[in-house]
């Protein structure tokens, strides 16, 4: 059996361990913690873009609304750094105290514990995606209704959030004062340590995300992209799996929301902000859906490219991102991802074209990178 | 008191009405174009942007006075919308997903292209002296503007029924949303239909921009806050027409209730939820036909 | 006894009742065929065993196990595989993972996330691969398939499942002559081992390939048995010829 050097898995896990090497080795060559600190913010993008392949990629299910899951761990880690710098003679934060609250509100309470405070960033919004997506799931909403579901949702939440001033501090956020202390150590956002945590947390959820892929449940769920019903059909509970990836690539971008805060010490409603969410489908589309690494070289080359060209040419970026986006979707439905895969199996079809007059059929093996 | 309370809820039922009516010529167009063509329309919000600018371009630099604005501002957007849908979307028909980020990447094209062009800074549409006084129904009080967006939604639902129910290219449209191949044995251009359809979805998007214009600022940005009620107007209410008027009077109505007992984004918030667990049960929308399939 | 019965079937749209007190039993390692003129409710019925649609009122039974108004996936968990009429295979995927998504002895997500090759699945495809006639295509990508391999593949996807009963939707619709031969062989194999019912109204097919013969009409039972007996039923010949014998 020949196959196509881009389905092969063996390459595939092999271009995977060069990628992350390089990532770990930034540090060796970078010194400037600034810099560092913007290199892990990437990080956190390519972790959105990689929970936006996973889902709509793969299931088939496209997520204009994965700020959630991002912004409410946003919120969360924000509330526990908060608490850190808060002690019991000192219990409120100042905006609280600015917005004529005298008390801690409830919901705040249980951030005292650094540990439970996590737990809980990632938990809420995890069980917001169990219960939205069974909700959506169940009655089968499908397509771009679901898109339009998400959409309607963040901006739901997005408003609540604006809203409730005295407990959010509405449009300006909260800004921890000090940099988050876990295991009994300050992780300082502009140190190697940081970069190299999100490089790790990055390396774990590709990988766990890739064996996903490769198991009978990503196949399946591969299924369900190209036919829900036929999959009801052979016995599978569609709307279970549904939910399930679902809820999977809402976790990831409720790892990076966590990891972002830790970075930059902030959050503000424009961390639900319908641009951004939309932004990762963007990254996740130009870099090829169907390839996790093709998602997460888009976020990367996207935002590193957006920031080097710097503010003043902000406007005519975005605008030119538009356009190109405009191109991908109408050529290149699988991105560059996609484009590398056409051309390498040409190069691997021009190979066998001697002997065989007749091309031979496409061969499709793993369909991601 | 009673009588004050009364009052209170007749005074949100009107406010309601209008808060309805502009969420329904918000969505019109997106109705026409989701109904017909299947195609979400994301750049639909930037339509209506565009109608606000063209409004304040023809006010402003040739003094164009407002109530011709309103055609004018249909007219200039759907012919921006017959240049989109022939250089892009009809390449996607069958790609409902694609056609819905290829939209985006449009709106964000259109967005940037006006920021550059027109600066982030607010513009304003002048409107005749009538329009900014208030009218009293006994204890109701009501500006004339929302009055006359109310006239001008309840005249266009009025002409798209008739242009889609009772004339030739109405049935022309609804044979090729029934069945594109049978159609066209039958002489009908669809691809005609479809651009067509399009055109006037855009049109009456640049007009509600027009509209919107006066009732706010015009930025390159205002079309953001008016797609999500849109879409949401055409999901309720199934891609119907008679779906989208259903659907824009109930919300409208229940937003203006919910903001009368709390605040009017608290209203929003518990309307998206109400709106996703509606759908749990009626995933289709209010009125919406079954698929089959063999 | 029969693999499935189905006793006093009713369905009905606001008032226009499409199948109207149905009654059905399939014995165990039989070929069941329903013919019937269009409109006669055939694939109705089939959506009704699925679980498609929710009869209005009636039972269906498999294997003493009643599952009127069971959930899609359900049903085809307890035993009943269908192939529709246009058909369905997942064309983005290559044949042998067609396969490989039918195999759904498994189909808790969680479970399916730590197991990659369930057990048993190589015998079954090496079985299934040979009987459609699809062993030398197992890497090819579905969609490329020629109109007479993909409905072979969705035979045999559903064969994958290894349900107690197989309903085919039209299985030959646009085959060409040879294409048809292959499938007639194809599934007088299969009825060894498998209880089928099979909707198809190519009548010189059914003579192939049929054991009883079910006739349908507005909705209705109207006559079962062998293809000679059914051929020579005067209430058939009405319905199929509209000549009314004297």
């Amino acid at each position: 059996m020949t196959q196509n050097l881009y389905h092969n898995k063996t390459a595939q896990w092999m271009v995977y361990a060069v990628f992350f090497m390089c990532l770990f080795a930034v540090p060796t060559i970078v010194s400037d913690g600034f810099l560092l600190n913007q290199f892990a913010t990437y990080g956190v993008y390519a972790m959105l873009a990689l929970s936006i392949s996973l889902c709509w990629g793969f299931g088939g299910i496209l997520n204009l609304g994965q700020g959630i899951a991002f912004g409410l761990a946003a919120y969360g880690m924000a509330m526990t750094m908060q608490m850190q710098s808060q002690d019991a003679s000192n219990p409120l934060p100042p905006f609280m105290a600015n917005n004529s609250l005298d008390h801690l509100p409830f919901f705040w309470e249980p951030f005292w514990s650094t540990g439970f405070g996590i737990v809980l960033a990632l938990l809420v919004p995890t069980l917001f995606y169990v219960i939205f997506g069974s909700l959506m799931f169940r009655a089968r909403v499908s397509g771009p209704f679901i898109a339009i579901m998400t959409l309607a949702m963040l901006s739901a939440l997005y408003t609540l959030i604006l809203d409730m001033q005295p407990y959010t501090n509405g449009v300006n956020g909260i800004s921890p004062p000090a940099a988050l202390q876990i295991f009994g150590t300050e992780i300082d956002p502009y140190s190697t340590k940081a970069y190299w945590t999100v490089v790790a947390l990055l390396l774990l959820t590709t990988v766990a995300s890739k064996l996903l892929t490769q198991s009978k449940f990503g196949l399946i769920v591969q299924s369900l992209r190209g036919d829900p019903e036929r999959v009801r059909f052979l016995g599978y509970d569609v709307a279970f799996y549904e939910t399930v990836i679902y809820t999977v690539s809402g976790l990831i971008a409720a790892i990076a929301g966590c990891l972002w805060v830790m970075l930059v010490q902030y959050v503000s409603p424009a961390q639900l902000d319908v641009n951004f969410s939309i932004t990762m489908v963007i990254w996740a589309g130009i870099g090829g859906r169907l390839s996790l690494l093709g998602a997460i070289l888009g976020a990367l080359m996207i935002q590193g490219g957006q920031s080097y060209l710097g503010d003043q040419f902000l406007n005519t970026w975005l605008l030119l991102l538009g356009g190109f986006f405009i191109l991908v979707v109408r050529f290149l439905p699988r991105g560059l991802a996609g484009l590398l895969e056409k051309v390498l199996g040409m190069m691997a079809g021009r190979q066998r074209r001697g002997p065989d007059p007749i091309a031979p059929p496409r061969i499709v093996g793993a369909p991601a990178k | 008191m009673p009588h004050i309370e009364f009052a209170s809820v007749v005074n949100a039922l009107i406010l309601g009405l209008s808060i309805a009516s502009i969420w329904l010529i918000a969505a019109i167009g997106l109705t026409i174009i989701y109904g017909t063509v299947g195609v979400i329309n994301m750049a639909h919000g930037e339509f209506i942007m565009l109608g606000a600018y063209t409004s304040y371009m023809l006010q402003s630099v040739f003094g164009l006075p407002f109530l011709l604005c309103i055609p004018a501002s249909f007219i200039v957007v759907a012919a921006i919308g017959v240049v989109i849908e022939r250089g892009l979307i009809r390449y996607l028909y069958n790609r409902p997903l694609d056609t819905l980020l290829a939209t985006w990447g449009v709106s964000l094209v259109l967005m940037q292209g006006v920021r550059i062009l027109f600066g982030s800074d607010p513009k304003y549409v002048a409107v005749p002296e009538i329009f900014q006084s208030n009218v009293e129904f006994g204890f109701v009080n009501l500006s004339v503007l929302r009055i006359f967006i109310f006239g001008v939604t309840a005249t266009v639902v009025a002409g798209t029924v008739y242009l889609f129910y009772r004339t030739r290219f109405g049935m022309q449209v609804r044979a090729v949303m029934q069945n594109k191949e049978m159609a066209a044995s039958f002489g009908i251009d669809a691809d005609r239909v479809y651009m067509t359809t399009f055109a006037i979805g855009a049109g009456l998007a640049g007009m509600a921009g027009c509209l919107f214009g006066v009732l706010a600022i015009v930025l390159p940005t205002m079309g953001t806050s008016y797609v999500v009620q849109a879409f949401l107007v055409v999901v309720v209410g199934g891609g119907t027409l008679v779906g989208s008027v259903a659907a824009s009077g109930l919300t409208g109505e229940l937003q203006s209730i919910f903001a009368m007992v709390s605040n009017d984004t608290f209203a929003r918030f518990l309307l998206y939820v109400l709106i996703v667990v509606f759908l749990r049960f009626r995933p289709r929308g209010l009125f919406a036909v079954a698929k089959a399939r063999r | 006894m029969g693999v499935l019965e189905i006793h006093n079937l009713h369905k009905s749209f606001g008032g226009t009742h499409v199948i109207n007190d149905f009654s059905l039993d399939v014995t165990e390692l039989t070929l069941c065929c329903l013919v019937g003129p269009n409109g006669a409710g055939k694939t109705t019925t089939m959506d009704l065993i699925t679980g498609r649609q929710k009869p209005s009122s009636g039972k269906i039974v498999l294997r003493n196990d009643d599952i009127t108004g069971l959930g899609e996936h359900e049903i085809a968990q307890r035993g009943i595989g269908r192939k529709f009429q246009v058909p369905a295979v997942f064309r983005e995927l290559s044949v042998r993972q067609n396969f490989e998504v039918s195999y759904s002895r498994e189909v808790n997500p969680f479970r399916n996330m730590f197991r990659r090759q369930p057990a048993g699945f190589k015998a079954q495809l090496d079985e299934v691969a040979t009987l459609t006639g699809l062993k030398d295509r197992l890497d090819v990508e579905a969609g490329v398939l020629s109109h007479g391999e993909t409905q072979w593949l969705e035979i045999g996807m559903v064969v994958m499942q290894n349900p107690a009963i197989l309903l085919l939707d039209e299985p030959v619709a646009g085959m060409t002559e040879s294409e048809i031969e292959k499938t007639i062989v194809f599934l007088n194999q299969l009825k060894k081992n498998h209880t089928l019912i099979v909707v198809e109204h190519d009548m010189s097919f059914v003579r192939e390939i049929a054991d009883v013969v079910t006739v349908m009409h507005m909705g209705s039972f109207l006559a079962q048995g062998k293809l000679s007996e059914i051929e020579s039923n005067p209430k058939v010949r009405e319905v199929y010829l509209g000549e009314p014998e004297i």
